[in-house]
């Protein structure tokens, strides 16, 4: 019996500050076991336990696409305990990942619609995991169009700045990058996301929705894709609640009669409407 | 199964005579209660007794346990052992109802994805013994509310009922037939078995407290908003004596201890009537206030417990009623919704 609360020891490989404030950063793990990485095979949208003993653990969704090799990463805020712990941890270092956890963006559904993903500030960590999934030369012909619109506050909050220059030049998608304010180097758009979907306006044809962001930037932005014909069923989001198991035991992640950590966090619209409004 | 009689004052005798060999907790007073306790020499089983204080569930899930265990190498703290082992045991004279909520325990802890190997192992390599009632205990007493009785196996491996000059012994499973050695020779005839059966009948018509558990989840199904809700938490202390007492409550904390250069990860007992438990590190807080807390409670008893595991997770052992220092009493919130 695989003991599901015992974490798989992993070296951080790199740390990566993402944003000026130098609270974001992103760390890629290696297994210290190369066989646990297959064990710990996972689908965007699945989310992990960092795990760091003597201070505990964090639930973070996994920001690295399981068509990268050989590590996993995760873009973790510095907030708490543990994530503060983190933050000050060297390359090097030994630590522990549970998971993978949850159910995941439901690729078999995606598979063959025209995907418009929504991102706002640090909620972009499993988008990111998903559209590298998709362009994943072998994957992307399984995925009708790719549109992307992804806000931050500032233009050095946005997050991933190498891959959105690289993503920039592709042909395959449409790229739109937002700040809600720019700064003297900013040559890119600027404006709210809920407006610039509205600018941008994907077709509800064949289309779903994938939207994480700020609880303000989802309650403007939810409106503008029922004014472009989405239904709720085509809207996909992913909830965060306080977890410690991770796997549906310890009692605190429930929405209704569903655990977050092992039923969701990825619901459509319409299974949240089924739900109590109580996240 | 087999069935067999042993002679009433020959139970403790039994007990006594199992720990030898093997780990066993049993019923003794302890000053002015009796709880569940590992059986050594310097302590008496105690079997006339009404029900234990404490529900037995910390058998199985102890109120904190150690996890995993770490130390600190020049590369910060690694992963040293698991902690989860269980010592054969034997759980002596539980009553049915206690026995009833490790089916419920059983259906979270032990499913198909993920299992808890902490609870499972200690589950499988223990044999529960249990001690019907053929009186009820308290007047709070509602088992028969919650799909339970005051006779009955349900749980048990082994199921002892008070035929008046003995105990009627029934083998219910495999697991409990292994001990069959500890209890005598004499085989119960049916005269043993007919007075068990007329016990079993009186004892369930003793049940007086009814409440109606299962006629409340269609009205709890649409009733998440009513302002019911606002009714049952304005004397609630927010203590989580009910939760502590309750033998289905399951929530548990994660946590780390470090001493030194070792460290451990615990697992505790947790509340969802305490507020920091859904707190989150932003400072939001789905449930706010006691009031979406003692939603919660009744929900995941009688609504969410049912939609999950086609189950109510409540055995109607009555210690929250009894221990409430505020006297909240589930059965009356079942009554109430049940008028909404």
């Amino acid at each position: 019996m695989q003991n599901p609360y015992i974490p798989y020891p992993v070296v951080v490989d790199k740390i990566i500050t993402e944003v000026d404030t130098k609270d974001i950063k992103t760390f890629r793990f290696k297994f210290v076991n190369p066989e646990d990485e297959q064990k710990y095979a996972y689908i965007p949208g699945q989310f992990g336990e960092l795990s760091i003993y003597g201070k505990g653990e964090s639930p973070i969704g996994i920001a690295s696409s399981p068509t990268q090799k050989g590590y996993v990463e995760f873009t973790v805020q510095k907030a708490g305990v543990v994530t503060t712990a983190l933050h000050e941890m060297e390359e090097g270092t030994v630590m522990g990942i549970r998971g993978p956890l949850g159910n995941s963006w439901p690729l078999d559904f995606l598979a063959g619609k025209n995907i418009v993903i929504v991102g706002g500030g640090f909620a972009f960590t499993t988008l990111r995991s998903l559209i590298n999934y998709m362009i994943f030369e072998d994957n992307r012909k399984r995925f009708g169009n790719i549109t992307i619109i992804y806000g931050a506050r500032t233009p050095g909050l946005l997050l991933y700045k190498d891959e959105l220059a690289e993503w920039g030049k592709r042909t395959d998608l449409n790229l739109n990058v937002t700040v809600d304010k720019g700064d003297a180097n900013w040559k890119g758009r600027e404006g709210f996301v809920p407006t610039v979907c509205k600018e941008v306006a994907p077709s509800k044809e064949n289309a779903v929705a994938v939207i994480c962001g700020p609880p303000i930037m989802i309650r403007f932005t939810l409106p503008v894709f029922f004014d472009l014909g989405f239904s709720k069923e085509n809207i996909l989001t992913s909830l965060e609640m306080r977890m410690k198991c991770g796997i549906g035991k310890c009692g605190r992640c429930n929405v209704g009669s569903k655990y977050v950590c092992k039923d969701g966090p990825v619901f459509s619209l319409a299974e949240l409407d089924k739900l109590t409004p109580e996240y | 199964m087999e069935k067999r009689l042993i002679k009433k004052d020959a139970l403790a005798g039994i007990a006594k005579k199992m720990a030898e060999k093997l780990h066993v907790w049993a019923p003794v007073k302890k000053e002015d209660n009796v709880l569940f306790a590992p059986l050594k020499k310097d302590n008496e089983p105690f079997f006339a007794y009404l029900n234990s204080k404490n529900a037995p569930k910390n058998v199985f899930f102890p109120h904190t346990e150690t996890m995993m265990k770490y130390t600190r190498t020049p590369n910060g703290m690694v992963f040293s052992s698991e902690e989860n082992k269980a010592d054969e045991a034997v759980l002596f004279g539980v009553r049915p109802c206690d026995a009833h909520s490790f089916v419920l325990l059983d259906k979270l802890f032990d499913q198909e994805k993920y299992k808890d190997s902490y609870y499972i192992s200690k589950r499988q390599n223990t044999t529960v013994i249990s001690l019907a009632c053929v009186k009820p205990p308290y007047s709070s007493c509602f088992c028969t509310s919650v799909d339970g009785e005051p006779v009955s196996a349900d749980g048990a491996d082994i199921l002892l009922t008070d035929i008046g000059s003995d105990y009627l012994v029934e083998f219910i499973t495999s697991k409990g037939e292994k001990l069959a050695s500890y209890f005598g020779e004499t085989k119960a005839d049916t005269v043993a078995e007919t007075k068990k059966n007329e016990i079993a009948v009186k004892a369930k018509d003793a049940i007086k407290s009814k409440i109606p558990a299962h006629e409340i989840k269609p009205i709890l199904d649409k009733n998440f908003d009513n302002p019911f809700w606002n009714t049952i938490h304005g004397k609630c202390l927010a203590c989580g004596t009910c939760t502590y007492m309750c033998p289905t409550c399951h929530c548990f904390d994660i946590s780390d201890e470090v001493k030194g250069s070792d460290g451990v990860r615990i697992r505790s007992w947790d509340s969802c009537m305490f507020p920091l438990f859904t707190k989150e590190t932003s400072g939001h807080n789905p449930r706010s206030s006691q009031k979406e807390r003692w939603r919660q409670r009744t929900m995941h008893k009688f609504k969410y417990y049912v939609d999950m595991f086609n189950a109510i997770a409540c055995v109607g052992c009555g210690r929250c009623v009894m221990s409430c220092p505020v006297n909240i009493d589930i059965r009356k919130i079942v009554e109430d919704i049940s008028k909404l």
